[in-house]
């Protein structure tokens, strides 16, 4: 049995992939952390205090987890779907009706959408009354916030690419909101000065049009599935890196 | 504190092991909601497999009961014998080892055929090649390795068809050993082949796999699945009448028309085609599902998408029947319906009905027009007795300034002249069109009024005039000019306006009473407002002439463009109108929020949704509901491809630059007076009331035209007869129907050609096709009297007379044969008996496949069924 052991764990290519042994020192615990892109990022050390529930909620971690699921199951949908005006609906119909576990990835990324807007709602609430913005944690602040605005923007462009009626009145007031933007929308405020007109203004922009059409379901594909999940990774990656270089996850002062 | 967290990991641990075991359900669950939860038809095909099993092995069993029955089985065991001795012959020495000797040979000898074919295969490929080489180089070294190869491909050539000689003399010899092997092992496998046949269906359907069946339309993106659970729509016998594994009904005119493979099944049916979790899904009986399943008939509501004439088209028989109501109540006269433009107005023209009618009569009409008579198509608007009488006074005031009723209790009739006006009522057959007392009416395209209480509505001189010349009062009316003369029309004036009065009639207005200024001014925008030029012709401001007196008080007219706009809401696209869009109103919560629903809610309490509504309630029947709000539901901007449209007659002669049929000359004034397409179609124009007149001429024969105008007479005891027009002779016969129009007494107008020469000129002249003959084939071999009753033996042998009359025996499905000799000309007939629907699509008669011959036989027979002129 151990001769078998050792024939499995002693060779070249065990140690290239695993590089060290899993005792539970300090070192290694170390090591395991070192050693591992994904919990690069990760503190080295975490105190005990931090990973008290009560105080973090951890709610910061649980939208990351609502990010890798929604990332999953957005490229089984992506395998499914065509942003074109003629199939975009047909293909929900599909996956509701005849592609395998489309109905629960489906819904899973829908309802892991709603999920991760609430919790990343909770998790800033819970950092502005911990005071977990003060100084030195001011720039992480201003990065989750921006994440923020990227988690909503995620939730708009979705919404269109079912293109269902819901999606598509949705995004018809959201854009013509964007219309009366001072100076960049058409029906804005000192938008004459710019000679701005509905064709060149930024509800025109984000469309690619004038009316909601297949270049806005384009537009929102893009947006939803390449551009907004890349910037929204960067800036993730720096969020937790901050927060590693704040001083590790925020705790009672007292600890 | 060590003994707290040991708790608490304790805990922990429980706390993981239970929500473990809850994911751990949760995915098992998935898995199986996947495989067989959402997947319903799974089940079905399978039982329907075993249905098609059960149907297919009493079909093999019936099968092999036949083969046992019939003697097969006991031949194949002789046979099998027979072989058996054969067989055993071609065993043993002498014969056998040669036979084996020469199979053997045989065997060798087809070896290094195939071999040859083999080399020559390859030596073919390398030659290709080297030609490609060569083509792309020019190089002579490849122009010598062709040739090379060339020698070698010849070479083979030659072997392979010496080995083939060779193998003919040996095969000779084997057969001639062999005997009638051969011949007894074809008739068994051919004997084997009857059951083998069914049991490979068996064994097929078993292998038959499980799986999503759809029919996918690539170019619009549609996926119909209704197939996976409807598996058997197809098939030619169900195994099952239960859904769904039924057959489509009508299999032949419905997907034999509509290939399902390119038209799917919710262009007709509508419901949710790519839904296969569950019935309501896939029925489309859901919240946000617009389209909710159609079945029955009611699917024929579809036909309207793409057909653009639905008359006589068969499977859409009981939405074409349905179409005549949205011409019965003139839909179209207040909302644009594409493919009902330029239809007549329901109504009659009003702009001179101050001359026509009483004025308290108006009243009453406007106030219920089914309080006069019960069959008026005139909706109730709801008007108070103020708005009913301001809208008369406006009518009136068009042509006249008084409020006046006729004295009809003082009205004297000359009791002899009532007398001739009854006989001329029924002679020119008023009944047929108009009711009266309940009877009568029953041309139902033309809803003529019912005339029970005429007499207490219009007045003597009105109907004088309207008599002698109905398009003077209404142009376009329906009602034909009969040539009566003016001492008839003043008795059947008579007649009416003593015989058909209303006793409860009150006229109040009998000393005239001048109409007010405000009042009028009041109704021009009633008029207005609820849009009565929709359906009654009025006569713009700038062609009435207003009274002085009212002129002076600055009354005004509506103008021709104020009555131009339809006032109603366009139905072009109500039947796909989203739900959203429908204005429910307070009945929002006690009402299905349906399409469907909506339309038949409006058709039977129009103004029931909310206030302010205008259009009018029709009081139909709930049959009537029904039946119109399925033509409704076929108004859908459909998103049908182009290429299953089938226009209809008149926008291809559009798209073609064709001009409509028009009647020419004299004819056309004929028509125009006497309405012939009221019964008749001719050339496509009319109704489908009486017999289509398009190749009359070629058909019919003079002397029977003049006759038959003069006397209608009965041709086909079933159906409807034409009613005499009194056309000129005065006589009246038994059994007529179509009016007697007094055709042929007067000259047509402007002409001195009289009605009857002109009927006939124009049927002998335009009503003719090349493609009936004037002279039928002679026979010369047989003589006359001979081939008549051979013609009769066929009339006989076929069984004509089930159908046909001759005198009074027979069946009436058929018109009567007995004058036919008078009636129809030879070559018709020839022609008809060749393919009898030919020129009537619909008729029932079969085609029998009768030989020219046969046909020339029938014909002199038919020809010689005379009854002479008494």
């Amino acid at each position: 049995m151990s001769d078998l052991f050792n024939k499995v764990k002693k060779n070249l290519i065990w140690k290239s992939v695993f590089r060290r042994d899993y005792r539970d020192n300090v070192r290694d615990r170390a090591l395991a952390v070192f050693g591992n892109v994904f919990l690069h990022l990760h503190p080295v050390k975490v105190r005990e205090s931090a990973v008290k529930l009560r105080y973090t909620w951890g709610m910061g971690g649980i939208t990351f987890l609502a990010f890798i699921i929604l990332t999953i199951t957005g490229v089984v949908l992506m395998f499914y779907y065509h942003p074109s005006v003629d199939q975009a609906y047909s293909d929900m119909k599909d996956l509701e009706f005849q592609v395998p576990y489309g109905v629960i990835t489906r819904n899973l990324h829908r309802w892991g959408a709603h999920f991760m807007v609430i919790v990343v709602m909770i998790h800033m609430f819970r950092v502005f009354m911990t005071g977990s913005y003060k100084a030195p944690r001011q720039f992480n602040w201003g990065i989750g916030v921006i994440l923020l605005v990227l988690t909503f923007l995620l939730s708009f462009t979705g919404y269109l690419l079912p293109w269902d009626q819901l999606g598509f009145w949705a995004i018809t007031v959201g854009t013509n909101m964007g219309a009366a933007t001072p100076l960049l929308g058409y029906q804005g405020p000192f938008s004459e000065y710019l000679h701005i007109t509905p064709y060149n203004d930024i509800r025109f922009a984000l469309l690619g049009g004038a009316t909601v059409g297949g270049n806005a379901l384009l537009r929102s594909y893009i947006w939803h599935c390449i551009a907004i999940p890349l910037i929204a990774t960067v800036l993730m990656v720096v969020h937790f890196w901050r927060v590693r270089k704040d001083g590790g996850i925020s705790r009672p002062q007292n600890h | 504190m060590a003994n707290e967290n040991k708790n608490s990991s304790a805990y922990r641990a429980y706390f993981f092991a239970f929500f473990s075991v809850v994911l751990l359900i949760l995915s098992a669950w998935v898995i199986w909601d996947d495989e067989f939860g959402l997947r319903p038809w799974k089940h079905y095909q399978k039982e329907y497999k075993s249905l098609k099993h059960d149907q297919l092995v009493k079909e093999y069993k019936q099968a092999q009961f036949e083969f046992q029955r019939s003697g097969g089985a006991k031949r194949l065991a002789d046979l099998n014998a027979q072989l058996e001795k054969a067989e055993a012959g071609l065993k043993g020495k002498g014969a056998g080892e040669k036979y084996e000797q020469l199979n053997r040979q045989l065997e060798e000898l087809q070896k290094q055929a195939a071999e040859s074919q083999k080399q020559l295969q390859t030596v073919r490929g390398k030659y290709l090649e080297t030609e490609y080489y060569f083509t792309r180089t020019q190089k002579p070294e490849y122009k010598k390795e062709m040739d090379a190869l060339q020698l070698q491909i010849d070479a083979i050539d030659k072997k392979s068809k010496d080995i083939q000689v060779k193998q003919e003399p040996i095969r000779e010899s084997i057969a001639q050993i062999a005997g009638n092997i051969p011949a007894i092992k074809a008739e068994i496998e051919q004997l084997n082949k009857i059951l083998e046949e069914k049991k490979e269906k068996i064994a097929n359907n078993e292998k038959a796999p499980i799986e999503i069946k759809q029919f996918l339309i690539k170019d619009v993106d549609k996926a119909d699945r209704c197939v996976s659970c409807h598996i058997g729509i197809e098939s030619s016998k169900q195994p099952s009448a239960k859904q769904p594994y039924s057959k489509h009904p009508l299999t032949s005119v419905y997907l034999g028309h509509h290939d399902p493979g390119k038209f799917g099944c919710t262009y007709c049916h509508r419901g949710q085609g790519r839904a296969t979790t569950t019935v309501e899904k896939a029925h489309g009986k859901v919240k946000y599902w617009d389209e909710a399943m159609l079945k029955g008939d009611m699917t024929q509501t579809s036909c309207l998408n793409c057909h653009g004439d639905i008359k006589n088209l068969r499977g859409a028989e009981t939405i074409s029947k349905n179409t005549e109501l949205v011409k019965k109540y003139g839909c179209y006269s207040c909302h644009k319906i594409p493919g009902y433009e330029g239809i007549g107005d329901v109504g009659p023209e009003l702009t001179q009905v101050g001359t026509k009618v009483n004025y308290t009569w108006a009243v009453n009409w406007l106030l219920d027009p089914k309080k006069y008579f019960s069959t008026a198509r005139m909706p109730k608007f709801f008007f108070t007795q103020d708005q009913a009488e301001a809208i008369a006074d406006y009518l009136f005031s068009m042509s006249g300034s008084d409020r006046r009723d006729v004295d009809s209790a003082n009205i004297k009739n000359d009791p002899k002249l009532v007398e001739q006006g009854k006989a001329l009522w029924s002679q020119a057959r008023c009944n047929l069109c108009h009711a009266t007392g309940g009877r009568g009416g029953d041309h139902s395209k033309v809803y003529a009024p019912d005339l029970s209480k005429v007499g207490s509505k219009v007045n003597k001189t009105w109907l004088f005039n309207w008599i002698k010349d109905p398009n003077k009062y209404f142009p376009g009316t329906k009602m034909p000019r009969f040539r009566f003369t003016d001492q008839e029309i003043n008795a059947l004036v008579d007649y009416i306006s003593s015989e058909y009065v209303d006793d409860e009639s009150e006229n109040k207005y009998v000393a005239p009473v001048q109409i007010q200024a405000a009042s009028i001014k009041k109704g021009k925008d009633l008029v207005q407002q609820y849009g009565c030029y929709g359906c009654h012709k009025m006569r713009g401001m700038e062609m009435v002439q207003v009274a002085p007196s009212l002129k002076a008080q600055g009354v005004t007219f509506l103008r021709s463009d104020e009555m131009r706009e339809k006032i109603g809401t366009e139905l072009s696209s109500i039947g796909s109108k989203p739900v959203e869009l429908l204005d429910f109103g307070k009945l929002k919560k006690s009402m299905p929020n349906d399409r469907l629903s909506y339309i038949k809610q409006k058709l039977r309490d129009p103004r029931g949704f909310r206030l302010g509504l205008r259009m009018p309630n029709f009081r139909l029947s709930e049959t009537e509901v029904n039946e119109l709000s399925a033509v409704l539901y076929g108004f859908t901007d459909s998103n049908a491809p182009v290429r299953f449209m089938v226009p209809s007659r008149q926008e291809l002669d559009k798209m073609a630059g064709v001009q409509g049929y028009k009647f020419t000359g004299d004819f056309a004034k004929v028509i125009a007076d006497v309405k012939c397409t009221n019964c008749h179609t001719i050339k496509g124009i009319g109704a489908d009331y009486a017999p289509d007149l398009s190749l009359a001429g070629s058909k019919l024969q003079e002397s029977w035209i003049r006759n038959f105008l003069a006397n209608p007479d009965m041709i086909r005891p079933l159906l409807q007869q034409m009613p005499k027009l009194g056309l000129s002779m005065g006589k009246t016969p038994a059994k007529v129907t179509m009016p007697k129009f007094n055709l042929g007494t007067q000259k047509v107008e402007d002409t001195n050609r009289s009605d009857v020469d002109v009927v006939v000129n124009y049927f002998q002249q335009e009503l003719v096709t090349s493609d009936i003959p004037t002279k039928i084939p002679v026979i010369a071999d047989v003589a006359m009297p001979e081939q008549i009753a051979q013609g009769k033996k066929i009339y006989d042998d076929k069984g004509c007379r089930s159908c046909h009359q001759l005198g009074t025996d027979g069946g009436a499905v058929g018109p009567n044969l007995s004058n036919v000799g008078n009636r129809l000309l030879p070559g018709f007939i020839f022609k008809h008996l060749e393919n009898p629907r030919k020129y009537k699509p619909d008729i029932v008669e079969p085609n029998y496949g009768f030989t020219e011959r046969e046909r020339v036989l029938l014909t002199n027979f038919l020809m010689t069924l005379k009854i002479s002129a008494k």
